[in-house]
């Protein structure tokens, strides 16, 4: 997971204002904890795998943010949608249309979430639960990889 | 738009000069707004409509419906058992409508051609536009079983099912990966697929393909159509061929997946063993060799660090080195 993915996530859980959000990608997973008491940041992030340089840098860059905490963890992602096969994410039908949600929007089973595509199968991913969309973590436009979160939905 | 255009051409296409006057008649609407949807006819659609004083209006060259009837008749008899065809003159996307019908329930095997749409699009987006009549644009609906992931490759299926049906007639066309159909190098038929349903189960798969028949006028990118193949054919020709090996093909995919239409798709392939260049909307391009497709249908390029393999991407030829 490089630095501005886990920067992004870490942006995520500070919006959503969510308590704790867990991602598994590929043989990485983080965990980002927000801790409310004092305006301290404690950061850390591990993978099983060789970790890239970049990553413990997020610390510093998401300094200024209130705190977060990350960790590793084992995968139990209750909340998170996660991507059905490999392919490019998009948030809407076409570019510049309306995108299918928005974060804080409410959700019911079926309603459509995003396309992904893969070598020109639009494949519209639907809600598998009913709830409020806490995070949108796939980028628009993005590749995303089989079992990649791509909303966090409560 | 006229709302009159396309009631007005049907009474043009008779053929010989119709007065604006015995037009209005039948319509029931004034003659203004005859004259308004012959304006139509040659802004919007494209064609050409001869105007002569104390006569009336002539299409310059004679306009070949959608039909129903001659659909049918070429037709085999497996696509004619499992296919329902419907017709309509101008809808938003055929894609569109399907898929809208597909949540309701409609059956597999829905056919909706339209002589015009007005929001008509191919992948991100792109439109997919053309003059009035050049053309082919259609929707077919398809209903599968197994999965999302049993559908991998199913783009290319339908290229090699738009092979099969366009060489059948005469053209001497190839694939561009995942599914472009080329004739001499440039674009003669596109691929839209569209699907919703269960990561598990089952999926309403919305096939959306449009094909230049005849020049299709003014398009931002070098294009091809039958036409330049030397073939004068009639649209419910060669829907009736594309529909006949695209319900084999279907049957063929949904029995063993793309894995056995792998060879054929690579026999068709343009781009084999050629160098190609990868170019992705998030990141640099990556060049190397093109080696064909693998089970799923993805791209097999021999680069620098090996051979590698893709899901996105779109492929361009590069020169060789």
């Amino acid at each position: 997971m490089d630095l501005r993915k886990l920067k992004k996530l870490i942006d995520l859980v500070e919006e959503s204002g969510i308590a704790e959000l867990e991602v598994t990608e590929g043989e990485e997973k983080v965990r980002i904890t927000r801790v409310t008491q004092n305006n301290q940041m404690f950061a850390q992030a591990m993978q099983y795998h060789q970790l890239p340089p970049a990553a413990p840098a997020a610390a510093p860059l998401a300094a200024p943010a209130p705190a977060a905490v990350v960790e590793v963890a084992p995968a139990n992602n209750a909340a998170a949608v996660k991507s059905p096969m490999v392919g490019t994410f998009y948030r809407s039908a076409s570019p510049g249309s309306k995108p299918f949600i928005e974060v804080g929007q409410q959700v019911s089973v079926g309603d459509t979430l995003c396309i992904i595509e893969a070598m020109k199968l639009m494949n519209e991913i639907e809600a598998d639960r009913a709830g409020v969309v806490k995070a949108i973590v796939a980028e628009d436009g993005q590749p995303v990889e089989y079992g990649e979160p791509l909303f966090i939905i409560e | 738009m006229s709302d009159h255009a396309f009631a007005v051409l049907r009474l043009l296409s008779a053929g010989g000069f119709q007065s604006g006057e015995a037009m209005a008649q039948q319509l029931g609407c004034s003659r203004t707004l005859v004259w308004q949807a012959v304006h139509a006819i040659e802004q919007d659609f494209g064609l050409t409509v001869f105007s002569v004083r104390g006569r009336g209006y002539q299409l310059a060259s004679p306009f070949d419906w959608l039909d129903v009837a001659q659909i049918r008749t070429g037709l085999s008899e497996a696509a004619g058992d499992s296919l329902t065809l419907a017709l309509v003159e101008r809808t938003d996307s055929t894609n569109t409508q399907l898929m809208t019908r597909a949540a309701a329930g409609a059956p597999q095997g829905l056919l909706l051609a339209a002589e015009a749409q007005s929001a008509g699009r191919g992948r991100l987006g792109r439109r997919w536009q053309m003059k009035l009549g050049a053309g082919l644009t259609f929707s077919l609906l398809w209903r599968f079983e197994r999965g999302l992931a049993a559908l991998a490759g199913l783009s290319l299926a339908v290229g090699v099912a738009m092979v099969r049906a366009l060489r059948g007639l005469g053209a001497p066309v190839m694939l561009k990966w995942p599914n472009d159909v080329l004739l001499d190098g440039k674009k003669l038929a596109g691929t839209l697929i569209e699907l919703s349903g269960d990561a598990q189960g089952s999926a309403a798969v919305v096939i959306g393909i449009g094909l230049n028949v005849a020049d299709p006028g003014e398009v931002d990118q070098p294009v091809a159509s039958l036409a330049d193949a030397g073939l004068q054919l009639s649209r419910n020709t060669v829907l009736a061929a594309l529909l006949n090996e695209l319900q084999q093909v279907l049957v063929e995919f949904e029995r063993g997946g793309f894995a056995v239409l792998r060879d054929e798709w690579s026999s068709y392939a343009a781009h084999n063993q050629a160098p190609v260049r990868l170019s992705f909307s998030h990141h640099e391009p990556v060049d190397g060799v093109a080696l064909g497709v693998d089970d799923s249908g993805a791209l097999r390029v021999q680069t620098a660090s090996g051979e590698q393999l893709f899901h996105v991407g779109e492929v361009s030829l590069r020169p060789r080195p």
